[in-house]
């Protein structure tokens, strides 16, 4: 009986495939991989939204009734032939154009690279339902009518770069996602028409080796040396799948400088080729003045650079502008890493965060202003217009990041003067980037950033604390050097807390497109509510009609097919996009990922008014989530499902934040049980925290928090719970 | 808020009743068929109480590396276990591998059917609630046969002996306002199958002939909303009943005819729990989200009026609900508001709301019952909205979210304690069971807790599963078996650390 039921399955679904349509893509004979795969991923899309069988043809068929010509008129003859007038594309300019000619009638699907095709392919895809988030495609249940005419998309980016961070520190982000993972990310990423993969580095991580002034590279570790183990009794556990503790799976089991960093390297090339075969160029982003500490041998004097766990120096007093042993190290830094990875398209040279190196500043601006026309800007007038303003780099902060920022640039200007160090290997020069100069001297980049460099420019840690300060954009001269802009999309401050920012990003983009900008990159940790931003500077920068809202509208009224839904989820972002800003204004480093993130708030002043109304709108944002995702069409279902029960997430954690404060008020005032109580309350609604990511997590991200709540805020709770019960018991015997 | 979306839908199947062999059950469960010692057919085992009565001693502590007989990498699922004439059975659900139907040698756990059903995944329900899962209902099985419910198919029955299909019987696919999904469980009572589906849209309770899968009879139950509870028998007054919790309502039928004998009228909107029989009595714990006052339509408005405009549009709804959105549209003007919205999806008669339970009603009565056995009722937060109540050593247990437990006077419902904690926080689907005087409660973060039966909560030991874990365990012949997530495991002192 049930091979019968089996049998008449296989006929059933032979029957089907015997009815099923049929689709004929085209390509040319001799096309590009990229036009090759876009074919393939047009077939498997084709199959899955209209249940169809498809064929990939190098010729034309006759009479094909749905026929998809892929590639330009230089690629494939058949989009020559039927393409009639074809459009003036830059290589980044895409077509989804129907034809109608004598013989045959369908689409071509083209652009102006082999890679352009590919990204028209996702858009024909995009224009028949499909929605790409960054873990999975949402295809509609229901086939939309199969139908190639009625196309004539021409459209050109107004952001030519349109990059991506990864690696970068911290396990919620990236530096815990294995190669594998980033290549399934960037497959996602590719379908969103992202076109550069930005490898951010520190000094520290274990991707490159080096020696320099007789000293070997000896440090290597990842998240600032942190290490996650996972207990038999770690909420959640079993989003670890029997691991004993959180790694990055490129990295398991490797021990010591030389495995970590062979480990590091062939992790790093991997994420490599995987963007370059999806046709995006890599950049390589490092800090060319920030060192690990056994080269102090080589800089004696050096600076502790302020980092998590102090694992970074940087020169110091004694190093000059000229410095012989300083000019070797941060030379062979440079040179390993474009030896390391001798494929790379860009090198990014990020000035120091925290730029210590400041002593030397008013020879460095000497040194400028006998180079180039500087005008009446003087070190002193620069440096209080830093201390004066309103971003997180002012004050005191502020003077002495604009006075390391020059000392760094005219260093750096002077190491790469003759252009040698940036050559790879096959002789091509690296494209060469600048990040973060500081906003005071955005007004004269054009003068003393070497020549054909570009800028990578950070205003701000948040998206809102930007748009407060926009009128720093105008200064940059983004038509004269190709300028891109940092996208936060959620900050490493506001931490493991869900968060948004969109709206912001929208003024932001806005102001970018009309100053000329060339284009962005994204700064961002865990992409848990993060589609949406992507998905609207995926549509923004192809078409500046689109807005925050229309882009929301466009991927959710895919999902749910009901406007009501869709609504609903706005109101839920939009009160995301709220909670965000409350903690930003308040208390941006609230969430802040490192060993004091709960029990810093283990300290006895009064509960802020502000914790309240965060919960409050965490709430809204839940209830919104949770009723969108009522109604929703059936295939939309699962993934507004984890957006609604990971928002639970946010409620327990300011739950815990809340009584711990309440455990430090109640023992200070000697009242030891209802501390207790409150530790207790804690550590049930870490437990949920962790719980709850454990039931509906899908990436490396969500599980790292999982192994920074564990050991960050459910052991320190334990030990604490312990140290309280030990006063109760001490104090029931007095 | 919460409780009300996150959860419902799992009390998922536990158990049915018991092969009928050898000896007796009758006098510790009142319900008047034999069983083979050692046998778990159902549900929770013995008519869904989650007792053993088996001498053999049972391990208190266990992991995957001790005590541990045998261990298999299933699929995904949340049924309970069943065994029955040494043989374990279990279901699991996937995409790719279709509903499998598992049997293996209940000792040593040697693989000795697998019978396979090609699913087509779209004809499933798209929306459940996790952590429900398609492979939700616990078979039951007389020693012959295996019965087994499943959303897709129906019942089936399969040869105990080699898996093969001995008949199907269709069944309308149930919807869920709130999208729990279908996790109902059958039993096998003399020589029908009987099955009870509350679901929001066409509610009912049949008997099929076991051998044959013919109906015997069908009773609506038009007054039910969605729930879980599996029935059970009560054997009181000289008759056995088949007795079913469902919304506002226990209720007595007579298992010849499937008609309503009794009704006792004190639960609560939503009942996912399944009741248990001792004796004559048939005790209930259930928790309804919100309270007295918050009837289904609270629910509807808060979270299916999409758009908050205080109506209930149509394409607010999914599409199977429609004719009855159209039935109570009396106005015709396209909305269902105020009152249209009350009596939509539940019955007007019926119109219970929520709060919390613990009850204990005489069985064996006629009509409607309750003024007159409702021996007593308690309003404690003590019970979990899916965990069944434990009826063991005249002692109540009950454990809810974040593992907090209480107990009371199986007599008089007087209170034994109360919120005292197992020691393991997370959320509680399974229920506890008992056995060797000893009490195991299964947390969904995969660890199962042991407890001395006792007047006092006394935590014996606290056992690793590493998975997650939603069905009820099973216990028999001196093992305990359980279903994780993805795999099944067997227990039994001194094995070892397992094949």
């Amino acid at each position: 009986m049930t091979g019968f039921l089996s049998l008449l399955t296989v006929w059933s679904s032979l029957l089907f495939a015997a009815d099923a349509p049929q689709i004929d893509i085209v390509i040319g004979p001799k096309s590009p991989e990229l036009e090759r795969h876009a074919a393939r991923e047009l077939s498997d899309q084709f199959a899955k939204l209209f249940d169809a069988n498809v064929t990939v043809h190098t010729e034309v068929p006759a009479n094909s009734a749905h026929l998809v010509l892929v590639g330009n008129p230089l690629s494939n003859p058949a989009v020559k032939k039927y393409a009639g007038d074809w459009p003036k594309l830059s290589d980044q300019g895409i077509v989804v154009k129907s034809f109608k000619g004598k013989d045959a009638s369908g689409v071509i699907v083209g652009g102006g690279s082999p890679v352009a095709t590919l990204w028209a392919a996702y858009e024909l895809g995009y224009q028949f339902g499909v929605r790409y988030s960054l873990w999975v495609d949402i295809i509609p249940d229901t086939n939309p009518e199969l139908k190639f005419s009625g196309y004539n998309i021409v459209r050109e980016p107004v952001f030519p770069v349109r990059a991506w961070r990864t690696v970068n520190d911290f396990p919620i982000g990236f530096e815990s996602w294995s190669a594998e993972d980033q290549q399934k990310l960037f497959a996602q990423l590719a379908k969103q028409k992202f076109n550069r993969i930005l490898v951010s580095v520190y000094a520290w991580q274990p991707f490159v080796d080096f020696e320099a002034g007789g000293v070997k590279k000896s440090t290597a570790m990842l998240w600032y040396g942190e290490k996650y183990p996972v207990h038999r009794d770690t909420p959640g556990k079993v989003a670890f799948d029997g691991a004993s503790q959180f790694e990055n799976p490129d990295f398991a089991g490797k021990e010591g400088y030389e495995e970590l960093t062979a480990a590091g390297i062939k992790h790093i090339r991997h994420v490599m080729a995987s963007a370059h075969d999806l046709g995006m160029s890599v950049a390589l982003q490092m800090s060319p003045l920030e060192f690990t500490s056994e080269f102090e041998k080589v800089i004696p004097g050096a600076k502790t650079s302020p980092s998590l766990n102090n694992v970074l120096i940087a020169p110091g007093e004694k190093q000059g502008l000229d410095d012989k042993a300083l000019k070797k190290l941060v030379s062979a830094q440079i040179r390993a890493y474009i030896e390391t990875y001798p494929n790379i398209d860009a090198l990014y040279l990020t000035l120091p965060e925290f730029p210590e190196w400041e002593a030397h500043a008013e020879e460095a601006w000497n040194n400028l202003a006998k180079q180039h026309d500087l005008g009446d800007l003087t070190l002193e007038s620069l440096t209080e217009a830093a201390s004066e303003r309103n971003v997180i780099a002012s004050g005191e902060r502020g003077r002495r990041a604009i006075r390391g920022n020059i000392a760094a640039l005219a260093f750096l200007n002077g190491l790469l003067a003759d252009g040698k160090l940036l050559k790879r290997e096959d002789g091509k020069a690296v494209e060469l980037v600048y990040a973060q100069l500081d906003p005071a001297l955005y007004p004269i980049a054009e003068k003393i950033l070497p020549k054909s460099s570009g800028m990578l420019n950070f205003v701000d840690y948040t998206a809102r604390r930007v748009v407060e300060n926009r009128e720093l954009l105008k200064d940059v001269p983004a038509k004269k050097v190709p300028s891109q802009f940092i996208f936060t999309l959620a900050d490493d401050n506001i931490g493991i807390l869900p968060q948004i920012a969109t709206k912001r990003i929208e003024t932001i983009a806005r102001d970018l497109v009309e100053q000329g900008w060339q284009g962005f990159t994204t700064r961002m940790w865990v992409p848990a509510y993060l589609d949406m931003t992507v998905h609207f500077l995926s549509r923004f920068s192809f078409d500046t009609t689109t807005t925050a809202r229309s882009a929301h509208d466009e991927f959710f009224l895919a999902l749910t097919e009901q406007q009501s839904s869709t609504d609903r989820l706005w109101m839920a972002f939009e009160k995301l996009e709220e909670a965000t800003e409350i903690i930003d204004e308040n208390d941006i480093g609230f969430a802040f990922p490192v060993p004091s993130l709960l029990m810093k708030h283990y300290q006895s002043d009064p509960v802020p008014e502000w914790w309240g109304t965060a919960l409050n709108v965490y709430v809204e944002f839940l209830t919104e989530l949770y009723r969108g995702g009522s109604n929703t069409a059936p295939h939309g279902y699962n993934y507004i499902f984890y957006y609604s029960k990971r928002s639970e997430f946010p409620l327990e954690y300011l739950t815990a934040v809340q009584a711990v404060r309440e455990a430090a008020i109640a023992k200070k005032e000697g009242n030891i049980e209802t501390a207790q109580e409150k530790i207790a309350l804690a550590i049930e609604s870490i437990f949920n925290c962790m719980d709850i990511l454990s039931d509906i997590g899908h990436d490396q991200s969500d599980r790292a928090i999982i192994a920074i709540l564990d050991a960050y805020a459910f052991r320190p709770l334990l030990e604490e719970q312990e140290r309280l019960d030990e006063a109760a018991e001490a104090g029931e015997k007095q | 808020m919460r409780s009300q979306l996150i959860p419902t839908w799992c009390q998922c199947s536990f158990g049915v009743w018991t092969v009928v062999f050898g000896t007796m059950s009758i006098l510790l469960f009142g319900v008047d068929t034999y069983a083979v010692a050692g046998d778990w057919t159902q549900f929770r085992g013995p008519n869904a109480t989650g007792v053993s009565t088996d001498p053999e001693p049972l391990p208190t502590e266990f992991s995957t590396s001790q005590n541990l007989l045998f261990s298999h990498e299933l699929g995904v699922g949340i049924a309970c276990p069943v065994i029955t004439n040494g043989k374990v059975i279990t279901t699991a659900y996937s995409p790719e591998a279709g509903f499998v139907v598992y049997c293996h040698d209940a000792a040593d756990g040697s693989e000795i059917w697998k019978t396979k059903f090609d699913i087509d995944h779209d004809a499933l329900p798209k929306k459940i609630v996790p952590p429900n899962e398609h492979a939700s209902s616990t078979p039951c099985t007389d020693g012959e046969r295996v019965y087994i419910y499943f959303s897709a198919i129906g019942l089936l029955a399969l040869d105990l002996n080699d898996g093969s299909q001995l008949w199907s019987y269709s069944l309308p696919m149930p919807y869920y306002l709130m999208d729990w999904g279908p996790a109902t469980s059958p039993i096998v009572y003399e020589d029908m199958v009987i099955y009870c589906q509350d679901d929001d849209l066409d509610q009912y309770l049949i008997a099929l002939d076991k051998k044959t899968g013919t109906l015997i009879w069908r009773t609506p139950r038009p007054e039910m909303l969605g729930g879980y509870a599996v029935p059970v028998l009560c054997t009181a007054n000289g008759r056995t009943d088949i007795v079913t919790a469902g919304s506002g309502k226990m209720q007595g039928f007579d298992p010849a005819t499937g008609e309503e004998i009794w009704s006792c009228n004190s639960l609560l909107r939503t009942t996912m729990s399944t009741p248990v029989v001792k004796g004559d009595k048939i005790y209930a714990t259930s928790q309804s989200y919100g309270d007295a006052g918050r009837i289904l339509k609270e629910a509807l408005m808060e979270w299916k009026d999409t758009n908050q405009d205080k109506k209930l549009a149509k394409d607010e709804l999914e599409k199977p609900f429609w004719p009855k959105f159209e039935k109570a549209d009396t106005n015709g003007d396209g909305f269902l508001i105020q009152d249209e919205i009350d009596t939509a999806f539940q019955a007007p008669t019926n119109l219970v709301g929520g709060g919390n339970i613990i009850q204990c009603i005489q069985g064996g009565g006629t009509g409607d019952v309750t003024a007159t056995h409702l021996l007593w009722n308690l309003d404690h937060k003590a019970p979990s909205n899916i965990s069944s109540p434990l009826i063991v050593d005249g002692r109540m247990f009950v454990v809810k979210k974040s593992g907090i437990s209480a107990a009371f006077d199986e007599v008089t419902g007087e209170t034994i304690w109360m919120q005292k904690r197992i020691r393991n926080l997370g959320d509680y689907f399974a229920s506890p069971i008992a056995g060797d005087g000893k009490i195991y409660v299964t947390g969904e973060n995969g660890f199962m807790i042991v407890l001395k039966q006792g007047p006092e909560l006394e935590i014996l030991a606290k056992n690793d599963m590493e998975d997650t874990c939603i069905a009820t365990p099973a216990i028999s012949d001196g093992r305990i078996y359980v279903r994780t997530l993805k795999k099944l495991h067997c227990f039994a002192e001194g094995a070892g650390a397992g094949q």
